[in-house]
Formats: structure tokens, sequence, C-alpha cells
């Protein structure tokens, strides 16, 4: 038996499909999001990923080097700086997770207290900017040789304290060049890193296990005191200034305190 | 966001001006409609999201380009369907695509005694096949009015035509339909 499909029933069986239809089965937002920081990032993402492989032995050089506390030279610093094209601060890929060093203590935050962040652009000689999410910061550190502005958040609502930090969030600051390393990095397995868009540009967020990280004296050595483990940091630059916000919270919160610098 | 969600011109402006996350809720806003726009192209689930998120992205670094004032969801929608197109012809496939929807989802029509779901689901299927053996752009503009219940000058701005045209191209393309699935259906046995 067959029924003719008039016009009518065409039009209520394609509006009945229609409802049908199936739609993302998940929020896309984060994939849109990771395609338009790699598109962002290009060429210096794409070639992340093509010697993340290859890069596994220079890695693992690296990583004895750093172990030791070994000097890199500038012009080798330099050429792995550039892979991540943010200014004065270098990642390393290492091959094995770093470990916190036996009796480590929470970090002291070296250099001159400030009282106000318009005192700390002072003595900085550039505009130190706050992220107005995180509230009034606890204290201003900065210090003057390399130049580098820290801003500790003690305890934010909403943010745990930091098993590595001990504080709920730090913001640093500093105006790196490409030729000058101020802050380096080494990421185990472990760890996770995610190029986002924020901004103009694009930021990097690092998760999972605790990474390693220390800043360099003006000459490019390491600063022995400064070496410790880090949680959840995002990193960015924007108007000259590289960003470092370190804060156990996921990439989403991450993202937005970051936009909501002032 | 509290209160009433922002319109999408004020989520297109705040996302030209570097907030990623504005941008961030226009694409939750659209993504069913971007992800059946492109799945009526390439008749593949997978293939429609992965060309969704290309669109998007490909949108994100056009909102230069965009025009203030005009309707963000059918400029989208254009971008969108031309990625899925692109795809199918990368792919050189066959031109009829194979359609399916979930029947499993309750009907709007709960009025509907089990022989006419039966029925129903059976249109359904008849029409969904007849579809699938149209022309992409008639397969699209019928989609963009009953799928996802375009404006005339949605449709026009995301068909990239005279407003003026819409009916006539929507008349043609259901005629088209009409003919290839002959008119009949069958209602059972």
């Amino acid at each position: 038996m067959t029924e003719r499909l008039d016009d009518r029933d065409l039009e209520r069986t394609l509006s009945d499909i229609g409802a049908r239809l199936d739609g993302p089965k998940r929020d896309m937002w984060p994939a849109v999001r990771t395609r338009i920081a790699e598109r962002r990032a290009k060429p210096w993402w794409s070639r992340l990923h093509l010697e993340r492989g290859a890069f596994a032995p220079v890695a693992a050089t690296l990583a004895i080097i750093l172990v030791a506390g070994l000097l890199l030279t500038p012009r080798f610093a330099d050429a792995l700086g550039h892979l991540l094209s943010i200014p004065g601060l270098q990642i390393y890929r290492v091959p094995e997770s770093p470990t916190a060093r036996p009796n480590a203590s929470p970090p002291t935050f070296a250099g001159q207290g400030v009282t106000s962040v318009a005192e700390a652009g002072r003595v900085a000689g550039f505009t130190v900017r706050t992220p107005a999410a995180l509230g009034e910061p606890s204290a201003i550190y900065v210090e003057t040789a390399p130049v580098r502005v820290t801003i500790v958040y003690a305890s934010v609502k909403g943010i745990p304290l930091s098993p590595q930090a001990g504080v709920s969030a730090i913001v640093v600051e500093f105006k790196g060049t490409l030729e000058t390393q101020i802050m380096s990095k080494a990421i185990g397995p472990g760890t996770t890193l995610d190029a986002v868009p924020l901004g103009s540009g694009v930021a990097y967020y690092l998760a999972g296990q605790p990474h390693q990280f220390f800043f360099r004296d003006p000459a490019g050595n390491i600063q022995p005191e400064t070496l410790r483990l880090a949680g959840n940091t995002l990193l960015w630059t924007d108007g000259g200034v590289t960003y470092r916000l370190e804060a156990q919270v996921g990439l989403d919160e991450a993202v937005r305190i970051a936009s909501s610098l002032r | 966001m509290e209160g009433r969600p922002a319109e999408d011109a004020v989520l297109v402006e705040r996302a030209q001006h570097g907030d990623t996350e504005a941008y961030g809720e226009l694409v939750r806003r659209y993504q069913a409609l971007a992800t059946r726009t492109a799945y009526v192209i390439t008749g593949l689930s997978t293939e429609a999201e992965d060309a969704a998120q290309d669109g998007f992205t490909k949108a994100y670094f056009a909102l230069a380009r965009f025009r203030t004032g005009a309707p963000f969801r059918p400029w989208l929608l254009r971008i969108v369907a031309n990625e899925a197109k692109n795809r199918r012809k990368a792919a050189g496939r066959r031109p009829t695509v194979d359609l399916s929807v979930a029947e499993d989802r309750p009907s709007g029509d709960t009025a509907l005694s089990p022989e006419e779901a039966a029925l129903a689901s059976e249109r359904r299927t008849f029409v969904l096949g007849a579809l699938g053996k149209l022309r992409e752009e008639d397969r699209l503009v019928i989609a963009y009015r009953y799928f996802m219940q375009l404006s005339e000058a949605e449709m026009a701005d995301a068909l990239g035509c005279a407003r003026g045209t819409v009916k006539s191209r929507l008349s043609r393309a259901l005629a088209r339909l009409r003919e290839v699935a002959g008119g009949e259906v069958s209602a059972g046995d």
C-alpha cells in the first residue's frame, strides 16, 4: 500500500528530520580554541610538533645539563628560546618529570618589596599590570638584575594553595626579548603543554605534573636559589612584557584571570 | 554570564577586540547549526564536526572583515558550508550522501498513535534517502529552511544569493525532492 506524500506532509517530515538531526556530542570551543592558537602560533607551534620526537635526545642532554647546573651558551639558549617565541623564556622538554629537591621549602620571593603596583612600575621601568580577577595582591617584589616583578596572592577565594608555591597565585612580569633569557622551564612527559588564544596573541598553558623552573642572572647563569617546581602555569606576552601566572586552576580559569589584566 | 545572553553583535565586537572567550560563547551558541550544515553537505557526522570546527576557526580569523551590523549566523554558516564543500571535493566522493537521523529521539508530536509514529518514521527514512540524492545546493537550501529555520534574509546571506531568489531556489529544490521521491511513500505492508 502506498500513499501520496503531499506538500504538507513533505514539509512536516522535513521539519521532523531537522529536529532529529544530531548535533555535536560535546562543547566544541576547547577544540576550536586549540585550532585558533595553533594557527596563530605558526610557524613556531608547527615546528614544535614536528620536532617533538626528534627533540628527545637533545632533551636528554639538556636534562643532564640542568641537573648538573651547568651553564648554557647564549647562542644555544637563544635557539631553544625561539621555539615558543616567548621573549625572555625558554621551555625544555626533558625525558623525566623533575622531582622536588629534598627538604625543599616554599619559595621565598627575592627583590625589593614595594607597597603598590605603581611603585613597582616605577622601580621596574615598565607599566606593571595585575589581573583584576585575583583581587588585591598580598605582596609585590621587584628585582632589578634582571628586572622582574613578582606579585603574590597569598589566598584567593576559589584557588587552592599551591603545594609548590604555598600561595594561591603568583604573577611574574618582565620585559624580555628573544635575545635575553630571564626564565627557563623544564617539562617532563607528565606535563601537558597547550597553546590557547589570548587577546591578539597566544598563551601557553603548562599543567599536570609539576615542572621545574628557574631564573637566570644577566649573564645567563642559573640562579640556584630560584630553582623549584611549579604547578599549573600560563605564559603569555602582551605589549612587550612577558607574563607568568602560576595557580592551581584549569585552563579556562587561567585564561579568564589572564584576560582580566588591568 | 548572568541575565539575558549577550547579543551576537556584542559578542562579535568583543571577539574582534581580542576577547576570545566571547568568541567561545558564539561557538557554543552555533555549534549545533554549524555541524548540521556541514553534515547536510558531507553526510558523515565525524567529518561534519571537523568541518564545523575548521569553519569556526576560519571565521575567527575573518572577524576583522565581518561587516558591523550584519547578522553573524548566516555569515558563519556560509564559511562552514564552504569548508564542508571543500572537504567533499578534496575527498572526491560521489555526489549522493547517506543521511540519517536519531530515531530514538521523542517526537515533538506526542499525540501520534504507534501506527502514525511508524508511518512518520518511514516517511523520514524515505525523504532522507531522496534528500541524499539531491544536488548539494538543493540540500542546503532545504536544510536552511526546514532544519535550521533560517529567515529568507538569513538564507540569502548564507547561500550568497539575492534575497529575491531564495524563494525560487527553495521551490525548485523542493520540486526536485518530490521528483526524486517519486511523490509516493510506502505506508507499510
